[in-house]
């Protein structure tokens, strides 16, 4: 049965089928739902919620949490992601899961309140010292809000690494039908968990190792684990791509903005498709690779000044022409403009490269 | 640094207003805190340009935008440490903080804690509504055990902080409290807190009107009772401080808790502002030779 309700609160009543039994957190907007229906529900769940003094408090209860083996929960934005960067970097040196919802808004700074996707480099591209990553979702719908939030923590016990969900305002705020999975699915308690037994009394959750090589055997190990998430995690949406000629790039809320241009340009004859990437981190890049044996151009489009562009290049490396049209400081783009612009890029191309010509370079 | 003769104008709660108007609600008490620090400044002729007004995020944290003097709008609970810097980089400012119970004992307690520890020459107003009002409506660290709230539906099960005895514990040098509706009361606090050398703490009940239906200008009304009324309480008293600051309920006294002065401030302890010429006013250049001996210096 599909329930009437708002992305925020979606991650939490996932979260707690999915077997969250903590949540830490501190009010922001616009993810504030999140932790007042944790405050809600979670009790209700045998949960506990509890309001940290500060962003800087709340990821470092997390910390405590996973590291008992309980499935933890915090949720902020932006200026609360920057705060919690420190913690984030402990929790993946110290292989610990947890899952982060990071419901953007405007930035740098005080910014606004207002739907952003300017989080992605600090929360893809890690904001934390150290050589780490985390895996990043990027739903597209409220539905995706409750299933990646559910994949979030099976990924994030999976690989043993905070997984963050990002969202942006607009996705956080909006009500859709949702629909949650009949079974609330329990998972085991992990066997390296700290959780007050004698089994468990010789576990040791660390993130130092003073001893070079130690270090490095460390951060290899994790690098192992990236390097598997490159290879199994992937996951995308493709949209009338088979036959595109430019393919269109975005996530998100963006995304869903993006489909319409694509169905607009077709009825006009322009041969457009779509690549959503849903994991920003690991990146789509070999699916990028393979549409730039068929396609002219990509052309990507953000609610930032350009941040996932920088990865369909690097996942192109030269192949062909990226481009870039960005909004940003809480507009969002309309499929209008978009149309425009796509159609401007395409006057461009077309008479310059003829697929054929590109088929084999 | 070239030097500008500032022409002293007279300070008026006019010229004192601040080029946008406040965004509270109607009724929040933060209207007379703001009334009473523009006032306190008038009665002490302090010029706009010799004060910085510094915030973090609220309701409350808004108020510098609404008053003509310097200001600064900085992160969430990092006021007192911005203001910090600033004290270190000009001592001759008044500075001065404002922000919420929020920002200030939750977000901001431990910068609280260490910044009175060290005594920094600021004053330090809080707007005390027992509530998060900007992100409308969760628990704050002052909220009263039972205290319904969007982030405590059940009711708050943790015991609120008591601000006059942690800054009596930190070793604040002048702790007080007044109530947003006082106004000569809060104004007279206020112009003690600017003029204490040291650390200066004002808690101040400022209810707000749309979130906390608890501690509202009903409730405190009848509690409140004025140190100033009986003369037989010494502020000098710490002891006698601490008592007071135990008192919460039928009675909640409000006025100047304590006051210890001749203590040095951290700037006053700081050898290098020893000559008494703020750290921005002087000249960054350092001379060749000390510039090559830091260069050629090895640790």
């Amino acid at each position: 049965m599909k329930q009437l309700i708002k992305g925020n609160e979606a991650i939490v009543k996932s979260a707690i089928l999915a077997g969250c039994r903590a949540f830490y957190g501190y009010p922001i907007t616009p993810a504030s739902e999140i932790a007042e229906a944790a405050a809600l529900y979670l009790p209700r769940a045998g949960g506990v919620f509890l309001q940290a003094e500060s962003e800087v408090a709340a990821i470092n209860m997390l910390y405590g949490a996973a590291a008992a083996g309980v499935r933890a929960l915090t949720a902020s934005s932006g200026p609360g992601i920057s705060l919690m960067q420190e913690g984030i970097s402990y929790l993946a040196g110290a292989e610990l899961p947890c899952v982060i919802a990071d419901i953007m808004r405007g930035g740098p700074g005080l910014g606004n309140i207002a739907p952003e996707q300017g989080d992605y480099n600090q929360v893809v591209k890690g904001g934390g010292h150290g050589n780490y990553r985390t895996l990043v979702l990027a739903p597209d719908s409220v539905q995706e809000m409750a299933d990646l939030t559910r994949l979030a923590f099976d990924l994030a016990d999976e690989y043993r690494n905070p997984v963050v969900v990002l969202a942006d305002g607009y996705t956080g705020q909006m009500m859709e039908p949702v629909e949650f999975p009949a079974a609330a699915m329990l998972p085991r308690r992990p066997a390296w968990a700290v959780d007050g037994t004698a089994a468990t009394r010789r576990n040791l959750i660390t993130s130092i190792y003073l001893e070079p090589d130690q270090l490095e055997a460390h951060v290899r190990k994790l690098e192992t684990k990236y390097r598997r998430a490159e290879q199994q995690a992937v996951r995308f949406e493709s949209h009338r791509t088979e036959d595109a000629e430019i393919v269109l790039v975005g996530y998100g809320i963006v995304a869903r903005i993006l489909k319409a241009v694509v169905e607009q340009a077709r009825a006009q004859g322009l041969a457009v498709g779509l690549l959503r990437p849903i994991t920003l981190y690991p990146f789509p890049a070999a699916e990028l690779r393979r549409l730039s044996r068929q396609a002219l151009a990509f052309l990507v489009v953000e609610m930032s000044t350009g941040q996932m562009v920088e990865d369909v290049r690097l996942a192109l490396e030269g192949r062909r022409p990226v481009e870039f049209y960005g909004r940003c400081g809480g507009n969002v783009p309309s499929a209008e403009e978009i149309l425009r612009w796509v159609r401007e890029r395409a006057d461009h191309y077309w008479p310059a490269f003829a697929p054929e010509e590109m088929a084999d370079a | 640094m070239a030097t500008t003769t500032v022409e002293a104008v007279p300070v008026t709660m006019a010229n004192l207003k601040g080029r946008v108007d406040p965004d509270w609600c109607p009724g929040c008490g933060d209207f007379g805190v703001l009334a009473a620090y523009q006032k306190a400044l008038v009665e002490l002729r302090i010029q706009p340009h010799q004060v910085v007004t510094i915030s973090g995020i609220g309701c409350s944290s808004n108020l510098p935008g609404f008053i003509h003097t310097y200001g600064m709008h900085t992160l969430h609970g990092r006021s007192l440490a911005v203001a910090t810097g600033v004290k270190l980089a000009n001592h001759h400012l008044h500075v001065v903080v404002t922000g919420g119970d929020g920002d200030g004992f939750g977000i901001g307690g431990n910068h609280f804690v260490h910044t009175m520890r060290r005594n920094v020459d600021l004053l330090y107003i809080v707007m005390d509504n027992q509530i998060y009002g900007l992100t409308t409506g969760q628990t704050s660290p002052t909220s009263r055990v039972g205290m319904k709230t969007k982030s405590m539906p059940f009711g708050n099960i943790e015991e609120p902080v008591n601000p006059m005895a942690l800054a009596l514990a930190a070793g604040a040098t002048f702790v007080a409290r007044g109530i947003s509706s006082e106004q000569k009361h809060l104004t007279e606090l206020l112009k003690q807190g600017l003029m204490h050398k040291g650390f200066a703490f004002v808690d101040v009940f400022s209810p707000c009107v749309t979130y906390n239906h608890d501690n509202t200008y009903q409730w405190f009304r009848p509690r409140v009772k004025k140190l100033e009324d009986d003369p037989g309480y010494d502020p000098s008293n710490w002891y006698a401080a601490m008592e007071k600051a135990q008192m919460w309920g039928e009675e909640i006294p409000i006025g100047r808790f304590f006051q210890r002065t001749g203590l040095p401030s951290l700037h006053g302890n700081e050898p290098i502002l020893a000559d008494d010429v703020p750290l921005a006013h002087r000249d960054p250049r350092i001379a060749p030779d000390l510039a090559r001996q830091f260069v050629e210096e090895l640790m």
